[in-house]
């Protein structure tokens, strides 16, 4: 039984006067399993971020279904959404999306205050997971006050604070420096390997040698798949790198 | 390149951020026509002939003035959130490769236009709506209306002047702001994280002492005189109190709703204390303009309408009777009691020659003399002049001689007085023992009466300043030992009064009349030259001045209260939707983060129900603490109904509160669909 199933997902765009329409996603299929760290690479334009909005609930597929846990994310009510993301989903964003107005350690609560929970449980997990994200320093800092690292981290923390059954990262990295990169890609890795499973949408080919399963996306179809197994980091990141020049050259499998 | 193209490039800037745009551009000119409207009235011939028109032109001029601050201060803020939006524009402009000129350019035709037209609609508007608003004062006032259409050349003039210079300020207080920053700060701007205010524990305790300082003094004072001189004192402590208070308290009050873990974690209140902390530096400001408008509509439609209202209650306390005759004279002889008392005789019998009666009639004559109060004794031999540093205008009373047989009369009592003792009806407080001497004389108290019984109320000037009335079985001889006491300029200063009242059951045509009659056969015929004033009034002539008087104020009371509260409509319009705009990227966040529509709601409603519901409660506030004060300054104009007061406070503040809670509605619905 997988974590989360995607089938046959298609999704067209209509332009607002029915006129031309543009199909973003044909037809995907894929399964994550439980405790995974999988990246679905692609181009500008392959129809990446289409496919995780779907994942989030934030879009619905125009055909297909979502299963997470033998619940069919398509079917969730639109009212019950919302509730239904915060209790099982975690975010991690290109530009962070923290919230200026309040402290780190606020925007960490955010989503367990919106499910209304105690206060003492919130400090009570965040204690436990801020010494592993390395945020217990500026956890009362607003969000100008750090770098783009330690705001992506505060993220990640948010993310997580919920227990999520899934983690979903729209290019985490993309807004960061080379060294703030590695360290996130690092977290990434540890938190992966504590169990969460991690469903990270990329086009950073360091980014996703980390990961334990590639999934390369164009033209709005899975076009191939590669597991890292036991290779190393550098041998993925060459793996990788070929599919890529595979993909680019227009070769089909 | 092309002619026309900055100012094409203006319009659609502005046609593209319309809903800011808009409600600015109809606060311009609601501003302006407001302004064109006060000094219309205040400057112009319009309100010549209305009894009280010196005291009202005055406050209109006043008004003008502050309408022109307040004008330019609103302005300001609002076009600086304004501008503050479109910088990102701005930013995609220069990298497109104008230059700041250029820009400014495009600013200087904004300014342009949104001058042109807050000027025209405003002055067009204002020269409408002064038409109806000098209609409905005419109705009120109960003089004819007239169709003549009054547009005064002055008052536009003056408007365009004052309004241009403002705008003025306005475009080069933009223009500095694009100037100074580089394009790429011009695209990050909304972007730069701003600091969450400090709270301010020093400057919060200072605004609060303000205010509660001028509390105090409305809350101590106890006579319409000193009321007079304090009053402004007071307000303006309490209005810069609210200020200081509302942008320090409130970052603070936020900070200890944030300390407070079990409210801070909630829901509902997670957001909005948060984002309200953000910017309460801005958001005390408005909170406070929005405070001391309300304040001030309530204030002047709770005074106003009382007056109104109250009319003939006030008219009847200064007129008891359908005709009521006087004299006075400096000093004191048997006299004049004499000449009084034949005056009466000659009186009824010109009325009984009318063919009528006077009936329920009211006579008195007293002495009085005035003085400074301290230890139980009323000095008299003070020199106003040489203690105009150190008096408290709580302490100026005036001693009333009366026989005892008259205040018998007046009361129907039948108290008896021996052995030089006197009975003392105190007004304010004067306190003394067994014993009050008034200058160099001691009376021993017999006993304490009430000054409200019966006719004893006609005495004197209906409480305007404190007062001791004195009822001794040794009339003339008590007076003739004040007699000869003098003032510094050598006048004496007991003064004798007589006052003759009756009712003569005639209808008002017949009773101005007989009034008209009467007064010329006083003046004519009975004056003698032992008094040097003579005089018979009748209720009914009176009453117009009355009607034109407080009908006068109410209306202006009505006028300033519309304004104020448009003004304070805007203000929350304005602020509930640029706030909107900042916060959508905001809850655009916590909807990805899982908040749901019902939370946005939940949450709004909290924010806006903290945001409204300071002002109000605070103005409430204001209003109870300002109202004894109020009712003092109303007993110059001889109202002295507590009730009615506090009726037309309590219809006032339910009024409002319904209004505010509708615009609540109206405007929360419109930051919910910005936001969501």
């Amino acid at each position: 039984m997988s974590l989360l199933e995607a089938k046959n997902i298609k999704k067209i765009y209509k332009t607002r006067f029915g006129g031309a329409s543009v199909e973003a996603l044909k037809n995907v299929s894929f399964t994550v399993e439980k405790g995974e760290y999988v990246a679905i690479m692609g181009e500008s334009g392959s129809g990446k971020t289409t496919l995780l909005n779907i994942l989030a609930a934030l879009d619905k597929p125009t055909e297909g279904t979502v299963i997470l846990e033998d619940k069919d994310l398509t079917k969730v009510k639109e009212k019950d959404v919302a509730m239904f993301r915060r209790d099982n989903l975690g975010f991690v964003f290109q530009d962070f999306n923290l919230l200026d107005t309040f402290s780190l350690e606020d925007n960490i609560y955010l989503p367990l205050v919106l499910a209304g929970k105690k206060h003492a449980e919130m400090k009570q997990r965040l204690d436990s997971l801020a010494p592993a994200l390395g945020i217990g320093e500026i956890i009362k800092k607003y969000p100008y006050e750090v770098s783009g690292g330690q705001k992506q981290r505060a993220a990640v923390a948010r993310a997580l604070i919920t227990n999520p059954k899934i983690i979903l990262a729209d290019e985490p990295t993309g807004a960061l420096d080379s060294k703030s990169s590695d360290e996130l890609l690092a977290l990434f890795k540890k938190v992966n390997q504590m169990g969460q499973t991690i469903l990270m949408v990329t086009h950073s080919t360091k980014a996703a040698s980390n990961a334990s399963r590639v999934l390369f996306i164009k033209d709005g179809v899975i076009f191939h798949q590669i597991y890292k197994g036991e290779a190393t980091d550098r041998q993925m990141y060459q793996k990788i790198s070929d599919t890529l020049t595979l993909l680019a050259q227009g070769g089909d499998n | 390149m092309k002619a026309g193209f900055y100012p094409k490039m203006a319009v659609s800037g502005m046609r593209k951020n319309g809903r800011l745009y808009v409600p600015y551009i109809a606060t311009c000119i609601l501003m302006v026509s407001v302004f064109y409207i006060m000094h219309l009235l205040g400057f112009s011939n319009i309100l010549e002939g209305f009894a009280g028109a010196g005291t009202a032109r005055d406050m209109l001029r006043l008004g003008t003035v502050v309408m022109a601050v307040f004008g330019t201060i609103f302005l300001f803020y609002t076009q600086s959130t304004l501008i503050k939006g479109r910088f990102k524009e701005f930013g995609l402009y220069s990298v497109l490769g104008m230059n700041r000129r250029n820009l400014g350019k495009i600013i200087f035709f904004e300014t342009l236009i949104t001058w042109f037209t807050a000027v025209t609609g405003g002055i067009a508007i204002g020269i409408g709506l002064s038409k109806l608003a000098e209609l409905g004062f005419r109705k009120m006032i109960g003089i004819g209306s007239s169709y003549k259409f009054i547009i005064s050349w002055q008052s536009i003039l003056t408007t365009v002047i004052v309004y241009s210079f403002i705008f003025f300020l306005i475009f080069l207080n933009a223009a500095r702001k694009v100037r100074f920053s580089r394009a790429i700060n011009l695209i990050h701007s909304d972007k730069t994280g701003e600091k969450p205010p400090k709270a301010n524990w020093f400057i919060g305790i200072t605004g609060l002492l303000i205010m509660l300082s001028g509390y105090v003094i409305a809350l101590k004072i106890e006579q319409p005189l000193s009321a007079l001189i304090w009053f402004f004192v007071a307000v303006i402590l309490i209005i810069i109190g609210t200020y200081i208070t509302l942008i320090a308290g409130s970052v603070l009050l936020c900070r200890i709703l944030q300390k407070n873990k079990k409210y801070y974690y909630k829901t509902n209140h997670f957001v909005s204390v948060s984002s309200m902390a953000y910017r309460m530096k801005r958001n005390g400001a408005g909170l406070a303009s929005i405070c001391i408008l309300l304040t001030m509509v309530l204030v002047i439609m709770s005074s106003t309408s009382s007056l109104y209202l109250n009319r003939e209650e006030v008219l009847h306390n200064h007129y008891p009777r359908q005709i009521n005759c006087s004299a006075n004279n400096y000093g004191f002889s048997e006299e004049y009691e004499k000449t009084a008392s034949k005056l009466e005789d000659e009186i009824i019998k010109k009325t009984n020659e009318f063919g009528t009666e006077a009936k329920d009639i009211i006579s008195i004559s007293y002495c009085d003399i005035s003085g400074y109060f301290e230890n139980g004794k009323l000095n008299v031999d003070i020199n106003p002049l040489e203690m105009t540093t150190t008096i408290d205008y709580d302490n100026v009373a005036v001693a009333y001689f009366i026989s005892l047989e008259d205040y018998n009369g007046l009361t129907g009592k039948e108290e008896v007085l021996s052995n030089g003792e006197v009975l003392v009806a105190v007004n304010g407080n004067l306190p003394f023992e067994n014993s009050i001497s008034i200058g160099s004389e001691t009376f021993k108290v017999a006993k304490k009466i009430s000054s409200n019984e019966g006719n004893l109320k006609n005495i004197g000037m209906n409480g305007l300043v404190s007062s001791l009335i004195i009822v001794t079985d040794d009339f003339n001889g008590v007076a003739s030992r004040f007699k000869d006491i003098s003032d510094y300029r050598g006048e004496p200063m007991l003064v004798w009064e007589w006052k003759f009242a009756f009712d003569t059951g005639l209808d008002e045509s017949q009773e101005q009349e007989f009034n008209n009659r009467l007064r010329s056969y006083i003046r004519d015929e009975l004056y003698t030259g032992d008094f040097y004033l003579v005089r018979s009034e009748c209720r009914s002539e009176q009453r117009d001045d009355f009607v034109k008087t407080f009908g006068g104020l109410f209306f202006l009371g009505i006028l300033l209260s519309v304004i104020f509260l448009v003004s304070c409509v805007l203000i929350i319009y304005y602020k509930q939707i640029s706030e909107g705009f900042e916060d959508q990227s905001r809850f655009g966040i916590m909807q990805k983060v899982g908040m749901t529509k019902e939370d946005i709601r939940n949450s709004i409603n909290s924010q806006m129900l903290t945001v409204f519901i300071i002002p109000i409660i605070l103005a409430c506030i204001h209003l109870a603490t300002v109202l004894p004060i109020v009712h003092k300054l109303l007993m110059l104009f001889g109202h002295n109904n507590v009730p009615l007061l506090l009726i037309s406070a309590g219809i006032c503040v339910l009024v409002c509160g319904i209004f505010y809670a509708a615009i609540y509605k109206v405007t929360s619905n419109a930051y919910y669909k910005i936001v969501a």
